[in-house]
């Protein structure tokens, strides 16, 4: 009985809630188009990473998978909620400074966002050497440092491969990967 | 009526032969054919399906990435990459949602897309639906429906190879039987002539040549034995035939003709005299003092003296005159064609001096007899056998009475008138 009367209100509530928003109507429809847009971006990107994990294997396998996020990110909400791995591995997210001096010690994966020039040098001089798959979310011409790019649209997200990069760092990427970044990068 | 009307109708042995030869082939083509192409078909079947399951877990291998990274460009071009060259109609890639992420199928329009579409789902595990795996976890789907070319192009091959084969046999099969039949319908042929011959012609001269077939030999071997024994059994009938005959119209002692032949050959020569307007004369020719020779030497003397006296008046006679030996002592002589009495009178005349000479018998004795003549002549004493005799027999008659050893010519009225009126 009560379940019911609970259904009856929630109906009348959303009832509600759509004659709100469709007299709001023009005022609000691009605010909310690009809260529903940024989702689904966040949710591609969070794919995108956990596939490029997926398919990178380091010297030692490291469990579980330290996955640290520097700087300021726009898609990675979604990625900091996870705490598992496609292959079902446990995962461990969390945020650092770009100045951390412990970043080659305690990520095997880093997720970039908007660094300057200065700071990006420094965590690339900092994690040089050690087994680090790192992934650049903004843009970044992926000619130095990054061994993924992300290209964010709202179509799909694509990604880069600086070969020279996944060369010098030890972490070896499936090459199915290599292909496909290949052929996105072809893309217009 | 039209049962009975088919059932006169009896096949010939080419049809029959041909036939049987036909039918054996057509089975052996037929039965091999048909399970070797089943055969095929099983074998090949499984064959498809593995080769379908591999293709699909390459595909798997190919797209695993793409559905990893929902790319759907990429995965259509994976897919696409591995289904064109492989025999595949039609491939779906899904993710783990359901979403139909990569599609790609032949565009096989016309009757062989439509035939290789049908061998396909009455033949192949469809669609196969393989899981793609990404580290031991399942991260989509692919649906798999194989083309059926290679299976539709056994089948079709099958099909063809069975009748270019039945074709061949059945021409084989004619080939052959047509071959036997002139080894078996040669013999027979020749048999059966040789029978024709036989019952129609009473030739039983002709034998049956030898056969190439064993059985067929026997039978014209055996054939020819039983002509064989035909051939003698008939000929050994014809000379008692003819022994017979001759023995029935031939007088035993003398070999002369006896009294019925002679009849009949009177009779005969009368017909054609009245139709060609001919004479004739009949002589009656009696032995005299027979009894007494009989009598006082032995009927040995007597056969012997018959036996002289038959030669004797053959001797006397042109080449169709005919003497026959009627009984006893009397004999018969028909002459015919007669131009003139005189040429009759003379050969009486010539018969009456044979006996002058004495006779040797085989005793080492000789004897001398005579005969008495009577003439008569056609058509003037007489038109018919019995009139004739009668009259040549009253001639003899008179001319015993007379004087034996004589002639006589007989003295009816249309003859004395001829006489008179000659004289």
């Amino acid at each position: 009985m009560t379940g019911a009367r609970e259904r009856l209100t929630g109906c009348a509530l959303s009832l509600l809630l759509l004659a709100l928003s469709l007299m709001a109507g023009p005022a609000q429809a691009d605010g909310s188009a690009t809260s529903t847009q940024a989702q689904q971006r966040a949710r591609a990107v969070t794919q995108v990473v956990l596939g490029i994990l997926s398919y990178a294997r380091w010297p030692t396998e490291p469990v579980p998978l330290r996955l640290c996020l520097i700087g300021p990110t726009e898609y990675a909400d979604d990625l900091i909620k996870g705490n598992v791995q496609n292959s079902g591995q446990p995962l461990q997210v969390r945020r650092l400074l770009a100045d951390d001096r412990q970043v080659a010690a305690a990520c095997d994966a880093i997720y970039i966002g908007k660094l300057d020039d200065a700071e990006r040098d420094r965590l690339f001089q900092a994690v040089s050497g050690h087994p680090v798959l790192s992934i650049s979310e903004a843009d970044d011409p992926c000619t130095v440092g990054s061994l993924f790019c992300l290209r964010v649209s709202d179509q799909q997200v694509a990604f880069e491969v600086n070969l020279d990069s996944v060369a010098r760092s030890g972490v070896r990427i499936h090459p199915s990967v290599l292909q496909l970044s290949r052929r996105r990068g072809a893309l217009p | 009526m039209k049962a009975s009307l088919k059932k006169a109708v009896r096949p010939t042995l080419r049809s029959v032969l041909g036939r049987a030869h036909l039918s054996v082939a057509l089975l052996a083509v037929g039965l091999a054919g048909i399970s070797l192409t089943l055969l095929g078909v099983l074998a090949l079947r499984v064959y498809a399906n593995h080769n379908l399951h591999l293709i699909a877990r390459s595909i798997n291998y190919t797209v695993e990435a793409a559905v990893v990274f929902d790319d759907s460009a990429a995965a259509n071009e994976a897919l696409e990459l591995i289904a064109k060259t492989e025999e595949v109609a039609d491939a779906k890639v899904f993710n783990n949602d359901g979403e139909q992420l990569a599609h790609w199928q032949r565009n096989d329009e016309g009757v062989i897309g439509h035939l290789e579409a049908q061998v396909a789902t009455a033949l192949l595990d469809e669609p196969i639906n393989l899981p793609i795996m990404h580290h031991q976890q399942k991260v989509g789907h692919i649906e798999l429906i194989g083309q059926g070319r290679s299976l539709l192009l056994f089948l079709l091959s099958g099909l063809g190879g069975i009748l270019f084969c039945t074709i061949l046999s059945a021409f084989a099969a004619l080939y052959l039987s047509r071959r036997l039949l002139g080894d078996i319908v040669r013999p027979l042929r020749g048999l059966a002539s040789v029978a024709h011959a036989a019952r129609r012609e009473r030739s039983f001269d002709r034998r049956v040549p030898e056969a190439p077939i064993a059985e067929l030999n026997e039978l014209g071997n055996d054939f020819n034995a039983l002509l064989d024994e035909l051939e003698v059994w008939h000929s050994h009938l014809q000379n008692e035939n003819a022994t017979l005959a001759h023995q029935a119209s031939h007088d035993s002692l003398t070999g002369l003709p006896n009294r019925a032949f002679f009849e009949g050959r009177l009779s005969r020569s009368l017909r054609n005299a009245a139709r060609q307007q001919d004479h004739l004369a009949l002589l009656f020719l009696d032995s005299d003092h027979f009894k007494q020779i009989n009598d006082s030497l032995g009927h040995a003397v007597g056969d012997e003296v018959l036996i002289n006296v038959a030669d004797r008046v053959r001797a006397q006679l042109r080449e169709h005159d005919l003497v026959a030996r009627l009984g006893g002592d009397e004999f018969a002589v028909l002459l015919t064609p007669l131009h003139s009495r005189e040429d009759a009178q003379r050969i009486a005349e010539k018969i009456i001096a044979s006996m002058q000479l004495p006779m040797l018998l085989e005793g080492g004795d000789s004897l001398t007899t005579s005969l008495s003549v009577g003439i008569a002549y056609y058509p003037d004493d007489g038109s018919d056998p019995a009139s004739l005799l009668n009259a040549a027999d009253a001639a003899m008659y008179q001319a015993k009475r007379m004087r034996r050893g004589q002639w006589q010519a007989a003295q009816t009225e249309r003859s004395a008138a001829d006489f008179r009126n000659r004289s």
